[in-house]
């Protein structure tokens, strides 16, 4: 079975948001070796999923490596907020 | 528990979404209860005082996290979660695919531990210690760091050159820093700057 990405990132997301109305999350490009997924978050929940350090967006990049390296894929999330 | 009071004059998203933002979290996770229902003289006014409670049990939830995460990058694994000493938790997780779920030195295990105590942290008003295990990798780790730390302890005491470890978090440091605290013949300092921190031992001054 394949990973659906999307689906961990949003999970691993949206407890920590206060806004989960304005959580976005959007896979962008896909091609053999890689995945590209956007994660659009509310202004004030932008802290939080990046975390001090940007620690947590680290933590969540690390664990989607993990799962994409089963598929020798390399991915890449980019977090941002709405203006 | 984190929770509320608040008056609210009904009960619907709006009175949710109040509560949500005063306690910082998601609202799925809010349970709204009615302590009190208030009138007006004329009785044309109705209010309630409502209690807002963040609906969060740190072990259970802890693990439906962790199952989560596991299920979607499609790893089947045992999730255990208990308490281990006053506000410390310990999830140990058994898996199929223990090494793609640690990581190279550990760094998956490490991600998935900040992000859970960061969950965990979020939801109650205690703070909270959180470790994971995945199929005895910590302690394993824990007794290959402190062989490290004796046997290099003794060329350093031997030779008395201080001597580098390669870089290490802050869980593998103070393992090192306690296995040698009550050895006299040397000192040992952290070194380096974050994530690059690594442990110095040299021969104690006389």
């Amino acid at each position: 079975m394949a990973v659906n990405f999307e689906k961990l990132v949003l999970d691993l997301v949206t407890p920590l948001v206060i806004h989960p109305e304005d959580l976005l999350v959007k896979k962008f490009s896909e091609d053999e070796n890689s995945i590209t997924i956007q994660v659009l978050v509310n202004q004030e929940d932008l802290g939080r999923v990046i975390g001090k350090g940007g620690k947590i967006a680290n933590a969540i990049r690390t664990i989607a490596y993990a799962a994409a390296s089963k598929q020798g894929k390399k991915i890449k999330i980019d977090i941002d907020s709405f203006e | 528990m984190k929770k509320i009071q608040f008056e609210a004059k009904a009960l619907n998203d709006q009175t949710l979404a109040y509560a949500a933002q005063e306690l910082r979290v998601n609202k799925d996770f809010i349970e709204l209860n009615i302590i009190e229902e208030k009138k007006s003289l004329l009785g044309l006014n109705k209010s309630y005082v409502v209690e807002a409670v963040v609906d969060f049990n740190v072990i259970n939830d802890g693990i439906e996290y962790l199952k989560k995460i596991l299920e979607n990058m499609d790893i089947e694994a045992v999730i255990e979660g208990k308490l281990t000493g006053e506000n410390h938790i310990l999830f140990s997780i058994q898996a199929k695919e223990n090494p793609i779920l640690i990581g190279k030195n550990g760094k998956t295990l490490e991600a998935m531990q900040s992000l859970v105590k960061n969950y965990i942290n979020l939801y109650t008003d205690e703070y909270y210690v959180v470790l994971i295990d995945i199929g005895g990798y910590k302690e394993q780790r824990k007794k290959q760091l402190e062989i490290l730390a004796t046997k290099t302890a003794m060329d350093v005491v031997k030779t008395k050159v201080s001597t580098k470890l390669g870089k290490m978090n802050a869980y593998e440091r103070r393992v090192i820093h306690t296995k040698l605290s009550d050895w006299r013949d040397v000192t040992t300092v952290s070194e380096g700057e974050e994530p690059n921190r690594y442990v110095v031992i040299s021969p104690s001054k006389k």
